[in-house]
């Protein structure tokens, strides 16, 4: 924006968000600058991360940018954003972990392997198969089956946060239809109290595999990340909600 | 493998310890795959054998050293058995209503066996007409 009299409006709209924290505001404010957090993901594009993943890690950093920006210092909101975001992309391959040695090469099928789930998907209109997921990658059923199961041991922890804040709103239409019911009352608390150890992506997520029946793949879709991560974070959580009740029975 | 009439058996064993379950669910990620199940199907099949490979360990706090997992693969021409028996002693059983929901979820049938001495499961998925 190299207009003077648009950059004094688009700081005057950014004191008034530092002002009021008008959510309705905030949310314009980071969907005018959709295109900037979109621009920076594709950068990091090509090293194993589906485009959609580190679009929301971005959108993380594009909302942070939002929130911390100080329009009296004189400093036009892309010129500070840029960093900010750039920072949360190398944070999410730097904090990105695997907790179990996987090869590199392995690491890098994963990636493939995540994109022919939702190319073949596509194309197919329906789940792939291993096979013709190992078609789509030139790779070994073998191979696609062991990238399979080193995506469970992928960490990604940047990805956790809601950009949006309060998740979308098919999503809440979704949840609140759903009921997560027991018949006798000890149960239903016990998995109340399991379920709120979880934040709330990772429940939403649980509740809509295990109790609202959607596939992984609707679950990503509803909330804008791959198939792929949607898998780790189902691991992830089934994962904690056990050492809960290990917790618990201890 | 074994087997006999287009039925296949796979057999493992493992030690009763989290860490070995990995194996338990590549074999179960490769039987599903032979069985023809679609990506979908075989996520929620490695879910499930999951989730009752950890149902049928002993506890962390066990103090006996922790027995085998054995477990045996059926590869059926229309659906694949998957059955765990793991000797835990005296030790508690870590299951909850929540574990069962989930596991009910994403099978077609299970069942799940805590008795004192052995902790057992059994488990089917099927392949879709």
């Amino acid at each position: 924006m190299t207009d003077p009299d648009a950059r004094r409006r688009a700081n005057e709209r950014f004191v008034e968000y530092r002002r009021t924290h008008d959510r309705a505001l905030r949310n314009e404010l980071i969907e005018e600058h959709i295109g900037l957090a979109k621009g920076l993901a594709r950068r990091f594009g090509g090293r194993g991360e589906a485009r959609e993943d580190l679009v929301q890690v971005a959108m993380v950093g594009l909302l942070k940018a939002v929130e911390r920006f100080e329009p009296e210092r004189g400093l036009a909101f892309t010129t500070f954003a840029t960093p900010t975001i750039t920072g949360e992309l190398k944070r999410h391959f730097r904090d990105k972990a695997w907790s179990v040695r996987i090869p590199r090469r392995t690491q890098e099928h994963v990636g493939e392997v995540g994109r022919a789930i939702q190319s073949a998907s596509q194309r197919l209109g329906r789940a792939p198969s291993i096979a013709e997921l190992a078609v789509e990658t030139s790779l070994t059923e073998e191979e696609v089956i062991e990238a399979m199961e080193a995506n469970q041991a992928f960490t990604a922890a940047s990805i956790d946060a809601d950009p949006a804040g309060e998740g979308s709103p098919v999503l809440r239409d979704t949840l609140a239809g759903l009921e997560v019911g027991f018949d006798d009352v000890e149960s239903r608390v016990l998995v109340d109290r399991l379920l709120e150890s979880l934040d709330e992506r990772d429940r939403t997520i649980i509740t809509l595999r295990f109790f609202g029946g959607l596939t992984q793949s609707e679950i990503a879709e509803q909330i804008g990340v791959s198939q792929m991560h949607v898998s780790r974070l189902l691991a992830r959580s089934l994962a904690k909600l056990r050492a809960e009740l290990v917790a618990e029975a201890g | 493998m074994s087997g006999t009439a287009g039925v296949r058996r796979i057999r493992l064993s493992i030690p009763g310890v989290p860490d070995f379950v990995r194996l338990a669910r590549l074999a179960a990620v490769d039987a599903g795959s032979r069985l023809g199940l679609d990506y979908e199907q075989i996520e929620d099949l490695r879910i499930g054998v999951d989730e009752l490979c950890f149902a049928v360990l002993p506890t962390a706090d066990a103090e006996l050293p922790p027995a085998d997992l054995e477990l045996v693969f059926t590869l059926h021409p229309d659906r694949l058995e998957v059955e765990g028996a793991c000797a835990v002693g005296s030790a508690a059983a870590h299951q909850s209503e929540l574990s069962r929901t989930i596991v009910a979820a994403v099978v077609d049938e299970f069942s799940l066996e805590l008795s004192e001495g052995v902790h057992r499961f059994r488990l089917s998925k099927r392949r879709d007409a």
